[in-house]
C-alpha cells in the first residue's frame, strides 16, 4: 500500500492521512480549496527522492509544496488525487563559497541572507521573504521590491539540481549555452521538483537612502516614476501605494503614519552614488508636484509596504492579488482605469506595487462567504487583465499563473507559443503527473469558483 | 458568533506567522503552525496541533491582519489530567516543591515576608518563588535597604498558565481576585510574562521589576561583564521587555546581541513537561540563537525561561540577582 511504503521512507508521523491533510488543501490563494489525497514531508533530499520516485512509479499525481504562500493557488489540489510533497524540511545550507550559496528548496528566503557572510546578501525579496521558500521562489521566478535593480529570482540562479518526472535526478552545471536550469525557473512545479539551488549573492551596498514622497494625484505620481529613470537614476527600489492601500495599512499593525494622500512613492537608492542620486530624485518629485515625507524610521514605512497585502485583512478576509506588468509609461492610465473598474463592479481595490518595474498589484477584496462578491471580484480582475494585455502588458509578473490566471494564457499568448509550451511540458512530463491542472487548466473541475476563474462569460 | 470564530475569519492565510512559531520552526509542518491551527479550527478538524501550541503568541506580532490567535487557541486547547492538577498547585507555590523535585528541579520553600502598611507588594510569580527564591530575597533586601516597606505575595497564580491550557474561566477568576487584592497598591513582579498577563487583563498597577527600577529612577549598582538579553514572549508582545536593556546598560554591563532575542525559550509554561520532544528541539534552536551572541550569561526575567536556559547549559540571571 502506498501509505505504508511512504511511511517506511519518511517515518510514520511525516505522512498525513487524517483530516489534517486539509490543512494542505490551499495556500495564500484562498478562493479555491482542495483536499489532497495525502501529504508527505520528507526529512532530507534522499527521502524526497525516494518519495517522489515511489509516487512516479505508481503514476500518482504530485504537488510539490514549500511554505504555501502562493498567491495564484499553485499548490491547491484540484482533483483530490494529488499527493502533496512538502519540501519545507529540506532547508539546509549545503555550502557557501565566494559569491555563491547552495541551499535546499525548503529554506526560507530571509534565511539565505542570514546564512551569507555579513558583507553579502541574496537580492530577490518578495514581500513574503520572511516565510516563503526558495523552491517556491524559483518555481514562480519571484520578484520583490529590489527587482528594479537586481532582477527577479532568475538573475540570482546559478544552477539547480532537479528531480524530473521520469524519476531521474539531474544536476545541471552552470552553462552559457543552453542554460539548462532556466526552464525550471517559473515552471510552477509542472516540470519536476527543485532539490537544490546554487544562488548568487551580491555585495551589500554600503550606502542606502530612502525617499518617501506623497502625491495628490496618481497621474503625477505615475509621471514622477518615469521621470526618475529619465533623470538617469536606477533606484534599488521604487514602490507605490495608492490611497486605498494606505487606508488598509494604516488600519493594520503596520500603521506607519502615512497621510491619506492619493499616492505615496517609496524610493530606495543604494551604492556610492546615492547622495548625488538623491538630489536628482528629489528634484523630479518636486517638478511633478510631489511632497517629501520626512520620517524618523524609514524601516517602518518599508515594513508597511511589505505587510500591505495581508494588511488587506482589515478590509475584508479575502482578496485576489493580480501581478500584471505594464510599461512604466502606461502606469498612470492603467491606474485610472483600475479605479473606474472598481466603481463599475463595486469592489474595493487597493494598489500597492513595484512601480519601478511596472509590476502592478491590484488587490481586489471580496467576501468569501458571498459568492456574488467573489464573482464581481473576478470580473473586475478579468477586465484589469484584459486592459493590461491590450496595451502590451504581461498577465503575471511574479506570482504565477497557478489556478488564478489560467484563462489569460490564451489572451496573452498566441496559439504557436501555447503549443510550444505544451510540447515542452509533454517532453518533461508525458503522463502529466507534476502539478496537474495548473497553468494550462485542462482539468474537469466541478467547482464553481474555478469555473468563474477559468471561463469567460 | 464566538470570539474564536470572529478572529479566525480575519485570517487571510498568508503564512506570515509560520516562521514566528517555534513549533513550526522545528517541525516545518502546517499542523504545528498558527495558520494550520486556525484553519483546523475553521474547518472543525480536531488537530494534534492544538495541543502542541506553546502559547508564546509570537504569531500575533507577526500577523499583518491583526488576528488575535490566542482567542482562538484558548477555545480548543484541552488540559490533560496532570496539567489540571499542576495548575492547581500554582496557587500555593509551596505545594509545587515536591512536584518540581520529582522533575529534578531544585525547589525551595517560598520566602514569606509581610509588613504593615507596605509601600509595595512584591509578586515573585509562583515558579520564581520556589525555584528562584534567592532572587526574591535579593530584591526584597534591595527594596528594604532603600527604606521601602514590602510584603511578598505568594498566594495566587496570575492565571496565565490556566489560559494557556484552555482553562479560560479559571484564569479569569484569578485575574479578578488579584485585581481586588492589589487594588490601590503598587505591585512589582519578578516574572515578566506574569506581569504582561496581568497588565493585558487590566491590572494596571503591576510593574515589571526592570520597569519599576527605571520609571522611579532607583539607584543601581555598577556591574562588570558581558551578557545577552532574552525577551520573554508575553512581555515582548506588550513591549514590557523594553525596560530590561536600559537597566542592564545603566549598570554598566555590556550587551552582546543574540539572534531573535524574543524567540521562544522552549519551556512554554508547562509545555516542557508534557511535550518533551518538541520542547527540546525548540530549546536547541534557542540555544543556537542565544550563543550567536558569543556569551553564555543570559538576562532572563521569567522563571520558565530561566529553567530552559539552565537546561541548555547556559547561565540565566535575573535583574534581581544583579541588585
Amino acid at each position: 500500500m502506498l501509505e505504508k511504503e511512504l511511511k517506511d521512507i519518511v517515518g510514520e508521523k511525516w505522512v498525513i492521512e487524517s483530516d489534517e491533510k486539509k490543512l494542505y488543501g490551499f495556500d495564500g490563494f484562498t478562493a479555491v480549496r482542495g483536499e489532497p489525497r495525502l501529504v508527505v514531508l520528507p526529512g532530507n533530499e534522499e527521502e524526497a527522492v525516494k518519495v517522489l520516485r515511489l509516487l512516479i512509479k505508481n503514476s500518482v499525481k504530485v504537488i510539490v509544496r514549500g511554505s504555501g504562500t502562493s498567491l495564484s493557488g499553485a499548490t491547491v489540489s484540484l482533483t483530490g488525487d494529488e499527493v502533496v510533497v512538502s519540501l519545507t524540511r529540506l532547508n539546509k545550507v549545503y555550502s557557501q563559497k565566494g559569491f555563491e550559496i547552495e541551499v535546499g528548496p525548503g529554506i526560507v528566503n530571509a534565511m539565505v541572507t542570514m546564512n551569507a557572510p555579513p558583507h553579502l546578501f541574496y537580492a530577490p525579496d518578495p514581500s513574503s521573504y520572511q516565510v516563503s521558500s526558495i523552491g517556491g521562489n524559483i518555481s514562480h521566478d519571484s520578484g520583490g521590491i529590489h527587482v528594479v535593480k537586481y532582477g527577479p529570482t532568475f538573475n540570482s540562479i546559478i544552477s539547480l539540481r532537479v528531480l524530473l518526472p521520469n524519476g531521474e535526478v539531474e544536476e545541471f552545471p552552470s552553462s552559457p549555452v543552453f542554460n539548462f536550469s532556466s526552464i525550471f525557473i517559473g515552471a510552477e512545479g509542472t516540470l519536476g521538483a527543485v532539490l537544490r539551488a546554487r544562488l548568487r549573492l551580491y555585495l551589500k551596498p554600503k550606502f542606502k537612502k530612502s525617499i518617501f514622497a506623497t502625491f495628490n494625484s496618481i497621474r503625477d505620481a505615475g509621471k514622477a516614476i518615469v521621470d526618475v529613470f529619465k533623470s538617469g537614476v536606477i533606484p534599488s527600489a521604487l514602490e507605490m501605494m495608492d490611497k486605498y492601500s494606505i487606508i488598509a495599512v494604516e488600519n493594520s499593525r503596520y500603521k506607519a503614519g502615512i497621510p491619506e494622500v492619493d499616492a505615496i512613492l517609496l524610493i530606495e537608492l543604494d551604492g556610492s552614488q546615492a547622495d548625488f542620486e538623491e538630489r536628482r530624485v528629489k528634484r523630479v518629485i518636486e517638478d511633478n508636484g510631489g511632497e517629501m515625507l520626512n520620517v524618523k524610521d524609514p524601516n517602518k514605512l518599508w515594513n508597511a509596504r511589505k505587510g500591505a497585502f495581508p494588511a488587506m485583512g482589515v478590509i475584508s478576509p479575502a482578496y485576489l492579488t493580480l501581478d500584471c506588468d505594464v510599461l512604466r509609461g502606461y502606469l498612470p492610465d492603467v491606474l485610472v482605469k483600475i479605479r473606474e473598474i472598481a466603481l463599475k463592479y463595486n469592489v474595493y481595490i487597493a494598489n500597492v506595487f513595484h512601480a519601478g518595474d511596472g509590476n502592478l498589484h491590484p488587490l481586489i477584496s471580496y467576501d468569501p462567504s458571498d459568492f456574488n462578491s467573489f464573482y464581481r471580484a473576478v470580473k473586475a480582475s478579468d477586465e484589469i487583465e484584459k486592459t493590461v494585455i491590450e496595451i502590451g502588458g504581461v498577465p503575471s509578473g511574479e506570482h504565477g499563473i497557478g489556478i488564478e490566471k489560467v484563462k489569460f494564457m490564451e489572451v496573452y499568448y498566441d496559439e504557436t507559443s501555447l503549443n510550444v509550451m505544451k510540447r515542452i511540458k509533454n517532453v518533461f512530463d508525458p503522463y502529466n503527473l507534476f502539478n496537474p491542472c495548473k497553468m494550462f487548466g485542462n482539468c474537469k473541475v466541478e467547482n464553481r469558483e474555478v469555473k468563474v476563474l477559468w471561463e469567460w462569460d | 458568533m464566538g470570539m474564536g470564530l470572529e478572529e479566525a475569519l480575519k485570517c487571510v492565510h498568508c503564512g506570515f506567522c509560520l516562521e514566528a512559531c517555534p513549533t513550526y520552526v522545528v517541525t516545518k509542518s502546517e499542523i504545528h503552525s498558527p495558520r494550520g491551527r486556525i484553519t483546523a479550527f475553521k474547518l472543525g478538524i480536531n488537530s494534534d496541533g492544538f495541543q502542541t501550541c506553546m502559547f508564546c503568541r509570537r504569531c500575533e506580532l507577526a500577523c499583518p491582519s491583526g488576528v488575535k490567535y490566542s482567542e482562538i487557541i484558548k477555545t480548543v486547547r484541552r488540559p490533560n489530567p496532570l496539567e489540571k492538577i499542576a495548575v492547581k498547585l500554582l496557587d500555593r507555590p509551596v505545594s509545587l516543591v515536591p512536584f518540581l523535585r520529582m522533575l529534578r528541579i531544585n525547589a525551595f520553600i517560598p520566602l514569606e515576608h509581610r509588613e504593615e502598611n507596605e509601600d509595595l507588594i512584591l509578586f515573585p510569580g509562583c515558579l520564581t518563588s520556589v525555584v528562584f527564591r534567592n532572587s526574591v530575597e535579593k530584591v526584597l533586601n534591595y527594596f528594604k535597604s532603600l527604606g521601602y516597606k514590602v510584603s511578598v505575595y505568594n498566594d495566587m497564580c496570575c492565571g496565565l498558565a490556566h489560559e494557556h491550557i484552555g482553562e479560560v474561566q479559571e484564569g479569569k477568576e484569578r485575574i479578578k481576585r488579584l485585581k481586588d487584592v492589589f487594588r490601590g497598591k503598587v505591585v512589582v513582579s519578578l516574572s515578566s510574562n506574569c506581569t504582561a498577563h496581568m497588565r493585558e487583563n487590566g491590572i494596571e498597577n503591576v510593574y515589571d521589576l526592570a520597569e519599576f527600577l527605571l520609571k522611579f529612577n532607583l539607584p543601581l549598582p555598577k556591574r562588570d561583564g558581558e551578557v545577552t538579553i532574552h525577551e520573554p514572549c508575553h512581555a515582548h508582545l506588550l513591549g514590557i521587555d523594553n525596560y530590561i536593556r536600559p537597566v542592564v546598560e545603566k549598570m554598566g554591563l555590556k550587551v552582546a546581541e543574540s539572534e531573535e532575542p524574543s524567540f521562544e525559550c522552549g519551556a512554554g509554561g508547562d509545555f516542557f513537561i508534557f511535550n518533551r520532544e518538541l520542547s527540546e528541539k525548540v530549546m536547541e534552536v534557542k540555544k543556537e540563537k542565544t550563543l550567536k551572541s558569543g556569551v553564555k550569561t543570559v538576562i532572563s526575567t521569567n522563571p520558565s525561561c530561566s529553567l530552559a536556559f539552565l537546561k541548555m547549559g547556559l547561565r540565566p540571571i535575573h535583574i534581581a540577582d544583579l541588585l
